[in-house]
């Protein structure tokens, strides 16, 4: 047994030598994207201590949530409504991160089965990629799922142990940088039960090494293709240029594989602030890829500076239990993320130990199942 | 035998007579719009009455099943200005039905289907003595390309609409963008191949209920080439429209006003396409068939220019940056020393396996089998490596539920983009990039008043941003 899965079964029993943290975390209903986002979110970044000292002087990376296809739509709906990021709030972030006086804001994705310019996917996405370049001084945007503008990948080890890889090759733009932001979408999730801050981060591994596509060796700078067959189901290796798996040996399903990945990732690379928007979004799983989604208005925005227990709050919101183990509703068939990474000590899905601030979690409650 | 003088109509006691016509009945063909001009529709109805819901439509030209056929209702749409046209298909006898036609003082026939090539000139001939007119809307593997008349066409269209599966999503292509069913790949052959006026013939399904919005968009499928779409209404909507079914009337405005969009802009059936890629390709090697090569580069929303293998010769491939040719044993060596040439002069030329075919396509073949579709897979691959990002007269951004198609007035000028959108709901934001510099920018929609917009510079040339597509929208650049 490795260390990191003994520190899970520690922390599964309740007996984790240190507490992980648990920040406050701001909830607020905000019933449509043409309200005062600008008003909703300074509000709530003041509620759990203010932007300011946070990013003055910095470089604030913003990873979005733009998953699968920009051509892939639910019910003929631009993306933006159901499973992507609203450039609303991408444009009111950027606006509040530069008047906190951040130096420099870089939109980050890795684009599904491209390493074309995040700008050219955003306007595929229907995203008006020059209003949100205006929003403030320093506006960047960065593909990540291959080099993308650098020369050589960041290697991003995991502290005190990994579930899967040791380490992760990521594009420099997650090293290049001061303060990460998660900027999610509040949905379920097909492998994972909910995909919210945490999950958002398997996007920011490059297909060009963890993609079905990639190369024996060296990554394919061309990837065209998704993560399954390496990360999801573990069928063939990433090039020998990159960490290799801890223990081929250890399961092949994807519930067990991707909350591990996923978890690893954010213990490698820290996720500084989380916002998880609710306010149109759709419930059933996390594209119109899958079977069965449906549009749903919960109207409600989460932030926080730590992804657990933001995720935590949120999957209250969505009338689910934080702790729920495998089998229980949404984990019916994966892993709980939210559990992993609390059992490394990233941070209490325990709901008596977060402080909701701003609207509670009862007044804010949106079923996405019953 | 074959009857076809308007006075064997026993009914018609009419005037004085010229020509078998009264006068007042020529005065009121005088009225009728020229041939080339003419908006079909399959009339619902053999009550002179229906026929006040044309009035306010730019539908003129009514095709009437045999049960319609009479002279009251000959006489009721020649006064207002209306075209009759008898529909004839194979398996009657069709020289009788075409006398019967003419004896209900119709305008002419539509033979409908895939006729004897005898009978189709035997009734030509009658009815163009009788005064009238033929229309034929052959298979598409037989329309008369190279020798149409005025107006020509298919009676096999693809109900146009997004590809939907069983539980209601879309299926990707193998562009990774949902599948749009559409025509406009046979549609820009003919276009290409023909100078002729282009009807096409496709029914709504027989199951479920029809959208409102599926009847625009297969208007526009047609409209976004130059075509016309043969105006068909499913039952209960022809049911509804006849009750005068406020919903349904609401439904038949906007048909007639996105009709009359595309014809107060006749100008833009001659212009030519505007694009650096060239598809050199034939009946023979499935440019007639949806999901061809044609129809996989309109999904992707590539600028295309057609070249019939016939019409193959340096000045076709001129201002093409790139070309395919889909099937290269099937030309000639001229034919094939043409595309060296294009390659010598800098051009990227692909071209079909060696050794490999077309499968010969059947005259009523429709769609591509699934193993021409596997076949074209590699070409098609190598199309998308090839188009890669270059702009090849139009980049387009959130275009992913629509077709378009970029033309060129004479000249050059002006550069016409059309955007139809096939998504059932207006798509915000999308945006359009050009590698040539232009000045002005002007969007028309059926819907609302024309407005400027602004373009802006780019690394490569200028980009405007179209803040909203509705069900069609055209972009003029100056």
């Amino acid at each position: 047994m490795r260390r990191r899965e003994f520190l899970g079964l520690l922390g599964a029993a309740g007996l984790s030598a240190k507490e992980p943290p648990a920040p406050p975390v701001a909830v607020a209903k905000c019933p449509s994207y043409n309200e005062d986002l600008n008003t909703v979110l300074s509000t709530m970044f003041d509620q759990i201590g203010g932007l300011s000292g946070f990013v003055r002087g910095k470089t604030v990376t913003v990873k979005l949530n733009l998953t699968g296809s920009p051509g892939d739509r639910v019910e003929g709906r631009p993306p933006a409504v159901t499973h992507f990021s609203h450039p609303k709030m991408a444009g009111s972030l950027a606006h509040l991160l530069g008047r906190a006086g951040a130096r420099r804001i870089r939109f980050v994705e890795s684009c599904w089965a491209t390493a074309g310019p995040l700008e050219e996917f955003m306007l595929d996405s229907g995203w008006n990629v020059r209003a949100l370049k205006n929003a403030a001084p320093g506006v960047e945007f960065e593909n990540t799922n291959a080099l993308g503008k650098s020369k050589s990948y960041g290697r991003f080890r995991v502290p005190g142990g990994a579930y899967i890889y040791p380490a992760y090759d990521l594009n420099k733009a997650y090293e290049d940088t001061d303060v990460l932001v998660s900027m999610a979408k509040l949905k379920e999730h097909a492998t994972c039960g909910v995909t919210l801050a945490l999950k958002n981060f398997f996007g920011i591994t490059p297909a060009s090494i963890y993609g079905d596509d990639t190369r024996e060796d060296e990554p394919n700078e061309s990837p065209t293709k998704g993560r399954v067959e390496v990360l999801h189901n573990g069928r063939r290796r990433p090039p020998k240029s990159a960490p290799q798996e801890l223990d081929p040996a250890s399961s092949r399903e994807a519930g067990y594989r991707v909350p591990r990945i996923v978890t690893d990732l954010v213990a490698a690379r820290p996720i500084d602030l989380s916002i998880i928007d609710g306010i149109e979004t759709i419930a059933g799983g996390e594209g119109p890829w899958v079977r069965g989604v449906r549009r749903v208005h919960p109207g409600v925005l989460v932030v926080g500076t730590n992804p657990v227990t933001a995720d935590a709050v949120a999957t209250a919101i969505m009338g689910f239990d934080p702790r729920a183990e495998r089998g229980t509703a949404p984990f019916l068939t994966c892993d709980n993320t939210m559990r992993l990474a609390e059992a490394v000590g990233i941070g209490s899905t325990d709901l008596r130990k977060i402080e909701v601030r701003g609207v509670a979690i009862d007044a804010a409650r949106f079923r996405f199942r019953g | 035998m074959i009857s076809l003088t308007p006075d064997s109509n026993p009914g018609a006691g009419l005037l004085e007579r010229k020509n078998g016509y009264s006068e007042g009945m020529v005065f009121a063909l005088i009225l009728l719009a020229a041939v080339a001009d003419w908006v079909p529709v399959r009339w619902i109805s053999g009550e002179p009455k229906s026929l006040e819901l044309l009035a306010e439509t730019p539908m003129n030209c009514l095709m009437l099943e045999e049960a319609h056929w009479s002279a009251e209702l000959s006489a009721a749409a020649a006064g207002r200005g209306l075209v009759t046209l008898g529909v004839i298909r194979p398996g009657s006898d069709t020289a009788a039905a075409a006398g019967r036609a003419m004896a209900a003082r119709l305008n002419g026939v539509v033979l409908e289907g895939d006729f004897e090539t005898e009978v189709a000139q035997y009734v030509r001939e009658g009815v163009g003595k009788a005064g009238g007119t033929v229309i034929e809307l052959s298979p598409r593997g037989a329309v008369p390309f190279r020798d149409a008349g005025v107006i020509t066409g298919t009676s096999q269209g693809v109900w146009p609409g997004l590809h939907a599966q069983e539980d209601g999503a879309v299926r990707a292509a193998p562009t990774g963008t949902p599948w749009v069913d559409t025509n406009t790949g046979f549609l820009r052959f003919a276009r290409a191949a023909t100078s002729a006026t282009i009807w096409i013939a496709y029914e709504p399904p027989k199951k479920g209920i029809i959208q409102p919005t599926r009847y625009i968009q297969a208007i526009c499928d047609a409209a976004l080439t130059g075509a016309r779409w043969i105006v068909t209404l499913d039952g209960e909507f022809a049911r509804r429209l006849l009750a005068r079914d406020a919903v349904a009337l609401k439904t038949w405005r906007e048909m007639g006003a996105y009709l009359r969009y595309f014809e107060n802009h006749k100008e833009w059936r001659q212009y030519e396409p505007h694009a650096g890629l060239a598809v050199v390709q034939d009946a023979d090697s499935g440019a007639l068939l949806a999901g061809s090569i044609l129809d996989m580069v309109a999904v992707k929303n590539t600028p295309v220019r057609p070249v019939p293998r016939w019409k193959l010769e340096a000045e076709s491939l001129k201002g093409s940056k790139m070309a395919v040719s889909v099937d290269r044993e099937s030309l000639t060596p001229e034919q094939t020393e043409v595309l060296r040439g294009f390659a010598r002069a800098g051009g990227t030329l692909l071209s079909g396996p060696a050794g490999w075919r077309f499968p010969a396509a059947r005259r009523d073949q429709v769609t591509m089998g699934k193993e021409d579709v596997e076949r074209l897979d590699a070409l098609w691959k190598g199309v998308n490596s090839m188009v890669g990002r270059s702009n090849l007269g139009a980049r387009l951004f959130n275009v992913s539920s629509m077709l378009t198609n970029l033309l060129q007035g004479p000249g050059g000028k002006p550069v016409v983009l059309h955007l139809a959108n096939f998504s059932g709901y207006p798509v915000e934001n999308v945006t359009a990039q050009f590698p040539d510099a232009y000045k002005r920018a002007k969007l028309l929609t059926p819907d609302a008043a024309a407005r400027d917009l602004e373009l802006y510079p780019t690394e490569d040339g200028t980009a405007v941003d179209i803040p909203e597509v509705p069900g069609f929208a055209t972009l003029i650049l100056d």
